[in-house]
């Protein structure tokens, strides 16, 4: 065998054309993966320098504030979901979720769905990366590598030749094909591996990623193995494997959506937002005991503190901030778990197309999911607990405004 | 004695369609055997039996005594196969291609004899270390052969051997079978051309429509006599 891939080692060497689909997969290798890394670098930059104007910003807010509940308000942190080291390999989710907010003490969800990504355009087509290049592109240079590897030695009339000569046809179709998809594999790994290297992945996860990227270059090589077995011509057999990628790429994966998004509908994050805002507008013109009522069932804790008898306290204010989250609470539920039961019917989809299993595999090595956006959508709510937590006995027992417990204030930690 | 080649009443198809029908020959050890016939009489599928290539529908297909369906790499490995108008690879020069097929077999050769081998062909040494692409369909022709030579197997099955050859290089090749003959090798060649196959072979099979209709051989020292096949086989063909 090791006889048999050295000659064709040898022999590839000299075939031009497959030497051209090689070159070309390293060079968009690297482009896919420079691609990932510069975005990965820019959103890093992005985030250091917001954390750094989020700090300033709000100690500039806080210095001139004489109350808790003006502290709470003027006071904005800054959320974020910090890509991972592997992440420039798959950017996924990164691209149609938003992976940072600057959010303050106001009913939260509303925060949360205003956001806006930032390059909705881009979450249309797709991103150019690494984990696209592997599922869709590297299937398509497999098939311009191995698809005529029959037909074009019998359109040469060199088929019974090689065969007579060969003995048997594992000592010749075997090496030639496996020849070409380890050149393959190696040209498409060695950006990827230089990158993870640089950006600090672990070794695991380039290990894994390699699993995925060989076996979904060995399900394609079967693929084209049993369609080239066919005794068609190279166009016929080129066509068939086109359209064979059409359907696993483009078809399936669509119709899955399509499907998916049909059995779990999901409600618009634009009415999370409306509905919360209405009640929070609304509340402005119901008497305050309404509120405090309502407020209370929730939060027993504060009873005996929630009497208003200014026509402003900002204990009512943040009171109804929370209630317009109450009452947005079960639209968010529905939300998040139809995103989450998406996400796993896509997952059972998955295993119709090799090019979706290959992108979903490489988006939660890279930790740009559905459900790592998801899990950090939950990091800001937690957070934003926590400023309530920190503000509310404040403003529920009327303390005295010290500015030196400001320093007390949490922190977001994205980890 | 076991014949090197033997087909026992082999019948062949080829998409649905009778190839081959009951054509029973043997071909001895050092023999040179002659297949006559015109297009389509069933003499390229014929080798391709011995090579495994087709299954027969009838009958029994045996080389070194062996069928070849029981062990097809056994029958490949004792032949070395010239088809006709041998594709060799465009890209590669004589050497390439030589070296290229013959690790294909297995086989380890010294660069001298491929020099040796090309120098019986009579491949001009300018021409080895060119591409194929720039070769005539002789010299494409020549390379083969010299593959053919080089593989040194008991056994050769040649398809239509100097197609393409100009007519010296062709006597060159006559006197190159008679050379492998003459040290043993056993070889089977298929051809329309009647004074070829008289020229070289100890005898002559006339093949129409897939069935032998006749056999002629050498007698006494002397070739076969080119008219008389001639004239058999313009009656088989028009008849």
């Amino acid at each position: 065998m090791v006889r048999d891939m050295v000659r064709e080692s040898r022999f590839l060497a000299k075939d031009r054309g497959a030497l051209f689909w090689l070159l070309l997969a390293f060079i968009l290798s690297i482009i896919s993966v420079a691609f990932g890394v510069a975005e990965v670098r820019d959103q890093k930059r992005t985030i250091a320098e917001l954390v750094e104007e989020d700090r300033a910003d709000r100690a500039n807010a806080l210095e001139g504030q004489e109350d808790w509940g003006g502290a709470a308000y003027y006071a904005f942190h800054l959320t974020y979901a910090p890509p991972s080291e592997f992440a420039f390999a798959a950017l996924g989710q990164r691209d149609s979720s938003p992976w940072k907010h600057r959010i303050r003490m106001l009913a939260l969800e509303g925060q949360i769905h205003e956001a806006d990504t930032k390059n909705a355009d881009f979450g249309l087509v797709g991103r150019f990366d690494f984990a696209f290049l592997a599922a869709s592109v590297a299937p398509l240079l497999l098939i311009l590598l191995l698809y005529d590897l029959r037909a074009a030695e019998r359109t040469a009339r060199r088929h019974d030749l090689l065969l007579a000569t060969a003995g048997s046809s594992k000592r010749l179709w075997l090496p030639r094909a496996l020849i070409r998809v380890m050149a393959l594999f190696f040209l498409l790994l060695i950006p990827l591996w230089a990158a993870s290297v640089m950006e600090g992945a672990s070794l695991n996860v380039m290990i894994q990623a390699s699993v995925v990227l060989l076996g979904a270059l060995l399900i394609w090589w079967l693929i084209i193995e049993l369609i080239s077995r066919i005794d068609a011509s190279s166009s016929v057999l080129l066509t068939a494997l086109v359209g064979l990628w059409l359907a696993l790429a483009i078809v399936i994966p669509a119709l899955s959506k399509a499907a998916v998004e049909t059995r779990q509908p999901l409600p618009n994050g634009g009415k999370i937002l409306l509905l919360q805002r209405e009640t929070v507008n609304d509340a402005w013109d119901m008497p305050k005991e309404a509120t405090m009522t309502a407020f209370l069932e929730d939060h027993p804790e504060w009873h005996g503190h929630a009497t208003i008898e200014q026509p402003f306290e900002w204990k009512w204010y943040y009171a109804f901030q929370q209630l317009g989250d109450m009452k947005a609470a079960p639209l968010v539920d529905q939300y998040r778990s139809a995103r989450l039961a998406r996400d796993h019917e896509a997952g059972v989809f998955a295993f119709l197309s090799p090019t979706s299993f290959v992108e979903r595999s490489f988006e939660k090595l890279a930790g740009t999911d559905a459900a790592s956006m998801i899990a950090y959508e939950e990091s800001v709510r937690h957070f934003h607990a926590q400023l309530r937590a920190f503000h509310y006995p404040k403003l529920f027992k009327d303390e005295p405004f010290d500015r030196d417990l400001l320093g007390g204030l949490p922190a977001y930690d994205p980890s | 004695m076991t014949s090197p080649l033997e087909a026992r009443s082999l019948s062949l198809n080829r998409e649905g369609n009778a190839v081959l029908n009951g054509v029973s020959f043997a071909v001895a050890e050092g023999e040179v055997f002659a297949l006559l016939g015109g297009n389509g009489a069933g003499k390229s599928s014929t080798l391709l039996a011995f090579l495994g290539f087709l299954e027969p529908s009838g009958g029994e297909i045996l080389v070194n005594g062996k069928s070849v369906a029981d062990d097809i790499a056994a029958a490949r490995s004792a032949i070395a196969y010239l088809p006709e108008a041998a594709a060799l690879y465009g890209h590669m020069t004589a050497y390439e291609n030589l070296n290229y097929f013959l690790d294909l077999a297995g086989k380890s050769v010294k660069k001298a004899d491929y020099d040796d081998a090309l120098n019986r062909v009579a491949l001009p040494i300018e021409a080895r270390s060119r591409r194929l692409q720039s070769y005539s369909k002789g010299m494409r022709q020549k390379t083969a052969i010299a593959l053919a030579l080089l593989r040194e197997t008991p056994i050769l099955l040649l398809d239509e051997p100097t197609s393409g050859l100009d007519p010296v290089a062709i006597d060159e090749f006559h006197d190159l079978v008679k050379d492998l003959a003459g040290a043993g090798q056993t070889i089977l060649m298929v051809t329309h051309d009647v004074y070829g196959a008289c020229q070289v072979a100890d005898r002559v099979g006339l093949l129409r429509r897939g069935q032998l209709v006749g056999s002629f051989a050498a007698e006494n020292g002397e070739r076969i006599d080119t008219e008389t096949v001639h004239a058999a086989f313009a009656e088989r063909e028009t008849a």
